[in-house]
């Protein structure tokens, strides 16, 4: 018995010891996963996501399990449980929130399909009234929006993350200035694309605040490589000098392309 | 001042000096005694016979001499060296009761891999692998896997893996248990070869017969005590008696023998028909001759 | 007389008499079967049509397999492999030579991880099959959503296959720690699945440690966290959307650290098997 004992101890000891001096080797990227994740930390809002959590971390197959939570989210999609869709799509965010097309599709039906649910189950488009719809869409827009930012948390530079926002306020919510400081958010992360920029412009111009859209585009403009098509720079020029026009600029204050 | 006892020439091939093997049982590990307090000492270049009933701790021995248990007491020693060193066991070709091997690799691939183990190189291995495989008359079946053979083909294939790397000491247990008298006498014969070659054998075995015509001293345990050592005649003879083998004789010879052997101060105590034994009959029957070690 | 040195000649051998016989198992048949019937089973998730985000569900599906049918593989294969050794006596045979015992514990270790890496490394490559073959098709019905190019990381991929390899190797390691003191193998396979919770738990133990109030809470939290390596810092890429790939020195670490259990619960192994009367 004693030696067993003595066996067991040294064994401990030595594991012990292995732990001691691996560890640091991987402190620092564990340290920065685990700010990223809040499934691997013992959070309150990880304990009651449930047994899901649970079963992802103990096989370590929180990817596959998120994977199966999304299509049965997709089911209940189909069904039009609303609350069921709600549930599992953040279940699928909190075991695992890498992917940004859960983000980003769970947004979208807050964002969209449940008011239509909403106002089709209290009796229709035509039977609500419009007080009571703009009041239903407000509501899932801000609820989309809020889960947005807990993304942006997980991914700080995602540009698609800051679009989303942009087309939620300028679609469900009629608010073009707030769609512009998104558009402006997105084009300020990293390998965003030209169009992005173009958006904020157009946006700013449709909403009367043709000043901004001008002084925005000059901004951008000497940025966009002319060697790029996609870029658009003989776009965003022809559109300066249509601002420049509509907005009476003096010949000696329009812009001139630094060439 | 005393003289210093004399250094054997050479050491012997196994030795013991108060080996003692305790092994816990239970949960409060009681001790159980496998071996007792055993002194022992086999020569170089005999045939060591280890005899005992089941439990007596020949086993226990063995597996002490061979490094594979730790005594609790006392030490083990092969050609001076302790047994727990792995360099000790370069000198040891060891074959198992009832033996196991890979069963996916073929017969000279088993002995090939194990005298890879035992450090022989790649040019001396292949010449050794043919040597002992046909020394155990396996050539015919080295190719086929070990999982078709029979027993007394693993027995051999056995004796090969033990012989691969030339040891000068071999420790066979128990090496015609289970295996026909046909194959058991090839294996009598190839222990004798091995003798006379110069190797030392250790052997185990219930076959009291084989071992007294085999073994040149033995050594009997019981509850892992020695309770007897020394050569065959030492241990079975003495009985200051002698046989004949005479030609067969009528009642009125064998009263005038009798009388003749009366004047004489001596008796005669037993008679009875000389055999051929029915070892013989049977290697006669299927058509082999003993010692001329054919294959099977 | 010569003496007989430390020799990794014979631990390979022992290594590759192991890999042989486990290749003839139908364990590893059976898990391989399986780990390629799901992945190849992830062709049907094009009925959702997800468009490119089902490359990721491709991906999960075959590192989920690796992981699942990987893990199961390397218990049962562990402990067998040491345990028919054992019962079959053949551990007795080899011991009788001129063989370290920690040759034959290591050279075992090593036909287990080389036995983890073929599983691995097969199903890395159906799996970049798969997807490369899914991506075509997909790229071809919808180019606009692959206006950048690929997106699939086969480097990531191939970083996934090589982490879940490191982990495999660990948990052999600790199963093998166990076998070596263990006197039946449902044991050690037992013994196995708990080292595998445990070691994807550690990380919540080392925080419970940090956190606890109590002094059996810390205990306990320091004797988990501390004794078995975490798991989940070797699963960076288990998901194509997982982070950009580490850099070189974070994958360098990353290994090391995977090594290095693995060493440790190996030398561990064979102190414990020293002392293991055959």
């Amino acid at each position: 018995m004693k030696s067993r004992l003595g066996l067991a101890l040294l064994v401990c000891a030595g594991l012990a010891l292995a732990g001691q001096v691996l560890a640091p080797l991987v402190a620092e990227p564990w340290r920065q996963r685990r700010e990223r994740e809040p499934a691997l930390r013992l959070e309150p809002g990880v304990a009651a996501a449930g047994q899901g959590v649970t079963l992802a971390l103990l096989g370590g197959f929180r990817a596959l399990v998120a994977d199966a939570a999304w299509i049965q989210m997709y089911a209940r999609w189909e069904r039009r449980d609303l609350a069921g869709t709600e549930a599992f799509a953040r279940l699928v965010t909190t075991v695992d929130p890498r992917p940004v097309y859960f983000w980003l599709n769970a947004a979208r039906i807050l964002a969209y399909d449940f008011p239509a649910w909403r106002i089709e189950a209290a009796g229709g488009y035509d039977a609500v009234p419009a007080a009571v719809q703009r009041a239903v869409n407000e509501a899932q827009a801000a609820a989309a929006l809020e889960l947005l930012g807990a993304a942006r948390q997980r991914h700080p530079d995602s540009v698609d993350l800051w679009v989303e926002e942009a087309n939620i306020h300028l679609n469900r919510r009629g608010d073009p200035l707030a769609a512009a400081a998104a558009y402006r958010e997105a084009w300020a992360r990293p390998r965003a694309p030209f169009y992005v920029a173009r958006l904020r412009a157009e946006v700013l111009r449709r909403a009367g605040k043709r000043a901004e859209a001008l002084a925005w585009l000059r901004e951008i403009h000497p940025a966009l490589p002319e060697a790029d098509l996609g870029a658009g720079a003989e776009l965003v020029l022809q559109r300066i000098r249509e601002l420049e026009a509509e907005l009476g600029v003096p010949a000696g204050d329009v812009y001139r392309p630094d060439r | 001042m005393e003289a210093a006892a004399p250094v054997p020439a050479v050491a012997p091939a196994l030795e013991t000096r108060g080996l003692v093997k305790d092994f816990p049982v239970g949960l409060r590990e009681v001790k159980l005694r496998a071996v007792d307090h055993l002194d022992l000492s086999v020569p170089a270049g005999v045939i060591y016979g280890l005899l005992g009933p089941n439990g007596s701790g020949k086993s226990t021995t063995i597996k002490a001499l061979l490094g594979l248990v730790a005594p609790s007491a006392g030490e083990c020693r092969i050609f001076g060296r302790p047994s727990g060193e792995v360099a000790a066991r370069r000198d040891v070709g060891y074959l198992p009761e009832a033996p196991y091997f890979y069963r996916h690799l073929t017969g000279r691939e088993l002995v090939g891999f194990y005298g890879r183990m035992c450090g022989l190189g790649r040019r001396e291995l292949a010449e050794r692998v043919e040597t002992v495989v046909a020394q155990v008359g396996m050539t015919g079946a080295a190719d086929r896997a070990v999982e078709t053979y029979s027993k007394g083909m693993l027995q051999r294939i056995g004796l090969a893996q033990a012989l691969v790397h030339d040891p000068r000491l071999l420790i066979l247990d128990e090496p015609t248990a289970g295996v026909d008298p046909v194959g058991s006498a090839a294996m009598a014969d190839l222990i004798r070869g091995l003798r006379d070659a110069g190797k030392t054998v250790l052997l185990t075995s219930h076959l009291l017969g084989q071992m007294e015509a085999l073994c040149d001293r033995v050594a009997i345990l019981d509850r892992g005590r020695l309770v007897a050592e020394g050569t065959v005649a030492e241990l079975a003879g003495g009985t200051g008696r002698q046989q004949l083998e005479v030609d067969r004789l009528d009642e009125a010879q064998m009263t005038e023998l009798r009388a003749w052997l009366a004047v004489r101060g001596r008796g005669l105590h037993g008679v009875a028909a000389a055999g051929r034994g029915l070892d013989a009959v049977f290697l006669e029957r299927v058509g082999r001759v003993k010692g001329e070690g054919k294959e099977l | 007389m010569k003496g007989a040195p430390f020799s990794f000649l014979r631990l390979g051998l022992v290594a590759q008499n192991t890999l042989r016989e486990a290749v003839r198992q139908r364990l590893l048949h059976l898990f391989l079967g399986l780990a390629l019937a799901l992945v190849l089973g992830a062709r049907s998730l094009r009925d959702f049509n997800f468009g490119a985000p089902e490359l990721k569900f491709i991906a999960d599906c075959g590192f989920g397999a690796m992981t699942l049918f990987g893990s199961a593989l390397t218990i049962a294969a562990t402990a067998q492999l040491f345990f028919s050794e054992i019962e079959n006596r053949t551990a007795l045979t080899l011991l009788a030579k001129p063989v370290w015992r920690a040759e034959f514990l290591l050279g075992k270790l090593v036909g287990v991880a080389l036995l983890t890496a073929l599983f691995c490394a097969l199903l890395t490559g159906l799996l970049a099959a798969v997807l490369w073959v899914r991506e075509g098709e997909l790229m071809a019905l919808d180019p606009e959503g692959f206006r950048g190019g690929r997106a699939v990381s086969y480097a990531m991929v191939a970083l996934g296959g090589w982490l879940q390899w490191l982990r495999l190797v660990v948990l052999a390691a600790f199963t093998l720690l166990v076998a070596s003191f263990a006197r039946t193998q449902v044991f050690a396979v037992v013994c196995g699945f708990g080292v595998l919770v445990i070691c994807h738990l550690q990380h919540l133990a080392q925080e419970a440690y940090t956190r606890a109030g109590s002094a059996v809470g810390v205990a306990l939290g320091g004797l988990f966290g501390g004794m078995f390596p975490n798991f989940q810092v070797l699963s960076l890429a288990d998901s194509l959307a997982a982070a950009d790939l580490p850099a070189p020195g974070t994958m360098v670490r990353l290994t090391a650290y995977g090594l290095g259990w693995a060493l440790a619960a190996g030398l561990l192994a064979v102190l414990s098997f020293r002392r293991r009367e055959i």
